[in-house]
């Protein structure tokens, strides 16, 4: 995405500015949706209701879940089309896609974790870790706009759909609801500000700027291709243990 | 010695006892001039003509006038200038002024001082100064001449009060309504009151008091006489003051039920248990509410508690309660329904015998209106936030004309529904209720599309949340092994 941007000998341009806002967006939003969402779901638990009651009442809590609802829908429908266009105009290339070697690192990393391999796995711009939350989210999120419509306005959309679709869209709704959240509050929130590698924030998202000893640990066939070097010299310069396990896949994103 | 004074005490004592009859009753000699009157009067079917063409009969019952406390007085001594001799022609315009007359007879012994002595005849002698006569023979019979007890010896207050109030006698209100004040003492066993004495209810009243009321109209009287049930009922008396009753009575409505109009006055029947009971108190609101009757009676529950003798099914004061009656028309009272119509409904006891489910209260309130409808009462008691109508029970199945679903024809249980619907959701069609899974729990069975989403997600998100937690551990503790 952002073009390479050498701020002295370690920072990388990472994320543009317009990623960064996207991301902001998604926080607010996010936010907003789960607190008003899970109390919903949860409407048995007392704190849920303190909290409906604190909003002042639950049409409060519904209409600002709707409003908070739009803005996602609005961002992710943007997301979408800018990286299909973006995809298309051969701007950059796809480096969210799901590959075979995704699999393998993923095996490769719990390997790594049991001592059975080296080094955890030489992974491109977007790990496969970072990839299954991309996704999850990325095809939850649009279950959760679809779901989320037919439970808005559910006589609108029993004019073509059975009616049994309404407690369908709800079941769906709320358990991919509740499994979005989980990605984002244990997956998520652990990689970015709790684990040891992270703490106490990677900031990366929120300035743009990475690192190039994370580039080179974490993302080393994008660094490689950033550098116009192979993966195997770029580690064996900067990552004296570290050898390559496979072959560089196709170039990452410019 | 001891022992022979008891048995002389106790002769004494039976012959005090023997001998007071005599004493009250009298045993002289009936005069020669009465006999002689007797020999006609004594005889039934002559009488006497008035000017208006009315009659009195001029018989006299000489058992009871041998008996009687005047026995030993000769006729001539009331009827003056009558004797064995004379039998001079009178003529009086109406029986009224017949018995005025005869009455001034016996204020000719009786004097105003001695009668007074009595607090009832004191209230008759007031009324006299308001210009309205009283008429001894209305409560003493003429010949018999006896107290109004019959001469016979007053045991108790009750029976004191009954001795005039057996009689039909009324009194007459402000705007000219009677009230009768003829009391039918009830014999039956059922009495719940059997054990009170006339005052408890009545206070003020006794064989010394009698003071004298005057009411704008029967109604008020009823209202007042309502009050006096507090005096022993009083946790039922404050829970009326709570009812939609009490408040229609309250704004000026005097047609508002009041304890009487239920329970009755002098014959107030225990609570009757069992099936009987429950059809008598339906009858109590029948007498105001006959249209809800009707409606109810046609209801899958009155059909059943009618017809089919159940004991099961609700009666009206099982959802209105029978003292505290709420306003049903009330956003409180719209609340409660679920739980009211669950008592029953969720109770595996009373449904499960004709193949209900009783998961349909839970099943309610888990899902979308359930759930909306309970934090509106949160929100009205702790936000005092105005709630808006949200569908209950009866919103949909009805309340007093609930039919049985299993018994129609789902066609037309389904068109009911959208009409059901649309008074909320305006642009519902048919498909619509078929998003209400007829209280159904989700399962392989009934609606399985729903219950498979749920299953998958049941499994799923505990395997990743537990797959995400095993990844971190490990990373923390390859992290700490690297170091």
């Amino acid at each position: 995405m952002g073009a390479p941007m050498e701020t002295g000998k370690k920072k990388m341009r990472r994320f543009s500015g317009y990623r960064i806002l996207e991301h902001w967006g998604i926080i607010l939003s996010t936010v907003v949706l789960f607190a008003t969402g899970l109390c919903q779901r949860f409407w048995y638990v007392d704190s849920a209701q303190w909290f409906i009651l604190k909003m002042s009442g639950i049409d409060n809590v519904r209409l600002i879940h709707r409003c908070a609802g739009v803005l996602f829908s609005f961002e992710l429908i943007l997301h979408i089309a800018i990286a299909v266009g973006g995809i298309a105009r051969g701007r950059w290339g796809p480096s969210m896609f799901i590959k075979k070697g995704d699999l393998q690192d993923a095996v490769h990393n719990i390997r790594y974790y049991f001592g059975l391999e080296e080094h955890l796995a030489r992974c491109d711009r977007y790990d496969y870790m970072e990839k299954f939350e991309y996704w999850t989210i990325l095809v939850g999120g649009v279950l959760m706009m679809g779901t989320g419509a037919v439970l808005w306005l559910p006589t609108f959309f029993t004019r073509v759909l059975p009616g049994e679709s309404i407690p369908a869209a709800k079941a769906l709704h709320s358990n991919e609801a509740l499994l979005i959240f989980l990605i984002n509050a244990i997956w998520h929130i652990y990689n970015a500000i709790f684990s040891p590698e992270a703490f106490p924030l990677d900031t990366t998202i929120f300035t743009g700027d990475i690192s190039r000893e994370r580039m080179l640990r974490e993302h080393p066939i994008e660094l490689a291709a950033i550098e116009g070097v192979e993966v195997e010299e770029l580690l064996g310069n900067g990552h004296k243990e570290a050898a390559a396990v496979k072959p560089r896949p196709e170039p990452g994103v410019p | 010695m001891k022992q022979g004074m008891k048995l002389i005490l106790g002769l004494a004592v039976l012959l005090m006892a023997a001998a007071s009859p005599a004493v009250h009753a009298g045993d002289a000699e009936l005069s020669a001039e009465s006999l002689k009157c007797l020999q006609c009067h004594g005889k039934k079917g002559s009488f006497f003509k008035l000017a208006n063409g009315d009659s009195i009969p001029t018989y006299v019952n000489p058992a009871k006038y041998k008996v009687s406390v005047h026995n030993a007085l000769a006729c001539s001594r009331c009827h003056t200038d009558f004797s064995a001799d004379a039998h001079p022609a009178r003529r009086f315009a109406t029986r009224d002024q017949y018995r005025m007359r005869a009455s001034a007879v016996c204020r000719g012994c009786h004097a105003a001082e001695q009668i007074k002595a009595k607090p009832i005849h004191a209230n008759l002698l007031l009324r006299e100064k308001e210009g309205i006569s009283s008429i001894c023979t209305d409560c003493h019979d003429a010949h018999s001449g006896n107290p109004v007890a019959g001469g016979k010896i007053i045991k108790s207050e009750k029976q004191y009060c009954m001795s005039c109030h057996q009689h039909e006698m009324s009194m007459t209100c402000r705007n000219n309504e009677k009230i009768p004040l003829t009391v039918e003492m009830s014999t039956a066993e059922d009495n719940a009151h059997d054990k009170l004495r006339c005052s408890d209810c009545h206070y003020g009243f006794s064989s010394e008091e009698h003071p004298k009321r005057n009411f704008r109209s029967r109604r008020d009287y009823t209202i007042t006489a309502s009050e006096s049930c507090r005096r022993c009922h009083f946790d039922k008396y404050t829970k009326t003051l709570d009812s939609v009753h009490y408040t229609v009575l309250s704004q000026g409505n005097l047609s508002a039920p009041v304890c009487n109009d239920c329970h009755g006055s002098h014959v107030i029947h225990h609570i009757t248990r069992g099936v009987k009971g429950r059809t008598i108190t339906t009858q109590k609101c029948r007498k105001c509410h006959p249209g809800v009757y009707e409606v109810y009676a046609k209801s899958v529950h009155g059909n059943a508690l009618f017809n089919e003798q159940n004991q099961d099914v609700p009666v009206c004061i099982d959802c209105h309660t029978a003292h505290n009656i709420d306003n049903p028309l009330t956003l409180e009272y719209h609340e409660k329904i679920p739980q009211m119509c669950g008592n029953c409904h969720a109770n595996p006891a009373i449904v499960s015998k004709y193949g209900l489910s009783t998961g349909v209260l839970n099943a309610y309130l888990s899902d979308f209106h359930g759930v909306t409808l309970g934090l509106y009462r949160k929100q009205r008691e702790q936000l005092y936030k105005p709630a808006r109508p949200i569908a209950v029970c009866t919103d949909c199945h009805g309340t007093h004309n609930i039919t049985g679903a299993a018994s129609s024809d789902p066609v037309v249980v389904k068109a009911n529904l959208v009409k059901r619907c649309q008074k909320c959701h305006k642009d519902a069609n048919e498909n619509f209720p078929d998003a209400w899974l007829s209280h159904y729990k989700p399962s392989l069975s009934k609606y399985p599309m729903i219950f498979l989403v749920n299953t998958a997600y049941r499994i799923f998100i505990p395997l990743m949340g537990l797959g995400f937690v095993l990844q971190i551990f490990l990373h923390i503790w390859r992290y700490a092994v690297n170091r």
